[in-house]
């Protein structure tokens, strides 16, 4: 395989590329959590280099904090320590579910020959919502567009006194989607309010 | 497309939950356990006692405590430094150059170049780096801006785009473009997908690299406000 010298993208890249602008990467988290956690440090160093040079503590005596930790659950009022704990466990385990569940973001990917192609899913719902709109022939605050992985969800409310197609509508976004090609491919359901509305 | 480290993101965030899901474990079982309250209490105070012979015998002659709490200190200002590198590392990795030939490497016509730079990404721009004084007749650099530049000049002329906006960024040690572009209401996404891949194939045809490029189709404030295309 003899590449051109001036081809810099391959498809392990495209793939690359299109994964990591579909899934967090947790920087906010984490920038959040290391601020956090260097004032925490500030505080510590601070105390620390007080107790190295013989002065007195200036915002946490840390012997006295250790000397209470030692006589839990003695030493603090039960419903005191009870809140910490829960409020120490439920930070817990959000960080902890930070770290784990994927993040996905609200993004579609086109397949595309030459470069990688995401979608927001709201710029889908827009672009469906407008076919649906002409399909059924009714203004666009009629149509009302939800869209998410696995399905999309058009509600039509009809103007008073003139039938909506339900299957051309949901032709139109069937069309629509299939054009996007988005992946993965979301089930499409078409609801038809009851009651219709005055038309524009 | 940034080169912000995701993996040390999540071990991170889930060694720290899990410590402090430990320590509120902890708190509650002392709290509502009497054999726990009972153990820790028959503990705390050998820890204590533990802790009191380390500092008598860490003491230097003349000294009123232990150099324990120096090493504290070092130690605490050790992990503000990794901290802050951490934070550093988010979302780094943007560039400034687009591509840079040195004279021999061009002199050559392509067909050398192509054998030591076709499977390692990353290892043409230190060559050049590497090679590029030594008896050159010159260098071609293109800057990041003047292709950035050009595909927004291009992008600016299309009516159904409320916004763009193109940026380059190292990916995986070559230079890549992102394209943001930022539809206006109901423009299908394949259609703008479509052109702006377009207009990076010509791209490519100008600058002579075919470089990774991300099109991210987005929808944003100013798009929610604008005024939805007409024309259907």
């Amino acid at each position: 395989m003899s590449p051109d010298p001036l081809d810099r993208s391959t498809p392990a890249s495209t793939a690359r590329l299109v994964r990591r602008e579909l899934y967090s990467s947790r920087a906010v988290a984490s920038v959040v959590t290391g601020v956090l956690l260097i004032a925490v440090c500030l505080v510590l160093l601070f105390e620390a280099i007080l107790k190295a040079v013989g002065d007195a503590p200036f915002l946490l005596d840390v012997e006295a904090a250790a000397a209470r930790i030692g006589a839990l659950p003695g030493a603090v009022p039960p419903s005191l320590l009870g809140a910490g704990s829960v409020f120490l466990l439920v930070l817990g385990a959000l960080l902890l579910l930070l770290a784990v569940l994927p993040g996905r973001r609200a993004r579609y990917t086109i397949p595309d020959g030459r470069a990688a192609v995401v979608v927001d899913a709201e710029v889908v719902a827009s672009s469906l919502a407008r076919r649906a709109r002409v399909a059924a022939g009714v203004a666009p605050e009629q149509v009302l567009v939800t869209i998410s992985r696995a399905s999309v969800r058009v509600q039509v409310r009809p103007t008073s006194g003139v039938p909506v197609d339900a299957d051309a509508v949901r032709a139109a976004v069937a069309d629509d989607l299939q054009r996007s090609s988005v992946e993965p491919a979301p089930r499409i359901s078409v609801v038809v309010a009851e009651s219709g509305v005055i038309g524009q | 497309m940034n080169t912000t480290p995701r993996l040390l993101n999540r071990l991170v965030l889930a060694v720290l939950g899990l410590l402090l899901l430990a320590a509120g474990a902890a708190g509650l079982a002392v709290l509502t356990l009497p054999a726990v309250a009972s153990w820790w209490g028959s503990t705390a105070p050998r820890v204590g006692g533990w802790i009191d012979r380390l500092r008598r015998g860490t003491t230097l002659e003349g000294q009123s405590d232990t150099w324990l709490w120096l090493a504290l200190a070092a130690a605490l200002l050790l992990l503000i430094v990794l901290l802050a590198l951490w934070i550093a590392a988010q979302g780094r990795g943007r560039t400034g150059l687009f591509a840079s030939v040195d004279g021999r490497v061009g002199g050559h016509s392509g067909g050398h170049s192509g054998g030591h730079s076709g499977g390692h990404s990353g290892g043409r721009d230190t060559d050049d780096r590497d090679t590029g004084d030594d008896g050159t007749a010159g260098s071609v650099v293109i800057t990041a801006t003047a292709v950035e530049q050009a595909l927004k000049a291009a992008l600016l002329e299309r009516t159904d785009l409320a916004g763009t906006s193109v940026s380059t960024w190292e990916v995986r040690g070559v230079p890549g473009l992102r394209v943001r572009v930022y539809p206006k209401k109901g423009v299908p996404p394949y259609v703008t997908a479509a052109e702006v891949s377009r207009l990076v194939e010509a791209l490519d045809v100008v600058t002579g690299y075919r470089t990774p490029v991300l099109i991210s189709i987005r929808s944003g404030a100013r798009v929610r406000f604008s005024r939805a295309e007409r024309v259907t």
